[in-house]
């Protein structure tokens, strides 16, 4: 099992990040990656339980779902139902906590997730850079602008 | 039961604040209201359930309790047994957190006890201003790149 995280401190308050990172649909607005996406069924993005079917650049596809959502603790957990891109039994998390000390924000993301022989370095480094790195700046860019 | 928070980031990583920090004797090599500390019965200051007394700047005396010690997760857990504080059931956790963007620390300084419902908000701020914010104002310090 493979394990990726990526932290940072955003320097806007956690109410401004949770706003946007709630909305399970909403890394079509900030991260640069992703092309289009929408939540099957029409249902809410916040409805635990609900997909998100969404395309990269790239033009691949990818189905997650979301498996919990807590507005108490500023976390969310979701999983890769199906992609083109090899993740297998991928589980991810976001979690925010306050940074009391000047009212910005610290930002957790990880996941576990298997992969191919062969294929691990390659795998966590998309992971790691190209969605979690590239994911963070794009949504700071957004909100320190 | 009152909650008190307080959370700083540090421009060094987790393993070298946690250095600094681990013992859970060395205090007053960190803290600047802390003078002297000593562990009681001759204890490691990281056996768990060792008993720390220390003496505040002002005079204050101290004994606290190790709960918890975690290597794998830069987190302590103590107690206090004994304090001029009007508290009871005091339980602090500090823990430290890997930023991977730079090399800094997320810390976090939580405590949660009962008290006369008049002093909470005074004790709540003496705690997490008083204590917590100007112990890790003085990591900070420690740290700063020049």
């Amino acid at each position: 099992m493979q394990r990726v995280v990526r932290s940072a401190i955003i320097d806007a308050p956690i109410e401004r990040l949770w706003d946007v990172l709630r909305d399970f649909n909403s890394h079509a607005e900030w991260h640069p990656a992703i092309a289009e996406s929408q939540i099957e069924g029409n249902e809410p993005s916040d409805r635990v339980g609900c997909v998100r079917n969404f395309s990269l650049r790239d033009g691949s596809r990818i189905r997650e779902q979301l498996l919990s959502l807590s507005d108490r603790e500023h976390r969310f957990t979701y999983c890769i139902l199906a992609a083109d891109v090899p993740l297998e039994r991928y589980v991810a998390s976001v979690h925010l906590k306050p940074v009391t000390d000047g009212d910005r924000t610290f930002w957790h993301w990880e996941s576990t997730f298997r992969t191919p022989p062969g294929r691990e370095r390659e795998l966590i480094s998309l992971v790691g850079v190209d969605v979690y790195e590239a994911g963070i700046e794009g949504l700071r860019k957004l909100l320190t602008a | 039961m009152i909650r008190v928070y307080t959370s700083s980031v540090i421009d060094a990583s987790a393993e070298k604040v946690w250095e600094v920090v681990r013992d859970f004797n060395k205090l007053p090599a960190w803290h600047p209201l802390i003078v002297e500390s000593r562990i009681e019965n001759g204890h490691m200051p990281d056996k768990v359930g060792c008993v720390r007394a220390f003496r505040l700047r002002d005079g204050g005396f101290i004994r606290e309790q190790l709960l918890s010690l975690s290597d794998y997760d830069f987190q302590c857990i103590y107690s206090i047994l004994e304090s001029p504080m009007p508290l009871t059931h005091y339980i602090a956790t500090l823990k430290f957190t890997p930023v991977t963007d730079g090399e800094r620390t997320f810390a976090e300084w939580s405590a949660e006890f009962d008290c006369d419902p008049a002093r909470e908000q005074e004790l709540a701020r003496h705690i997490g201003q008083g204590v917590f914010q100007v112990g890790f104002d003085a990591l900070k310090q420690r740290f700063a790149r020049r």
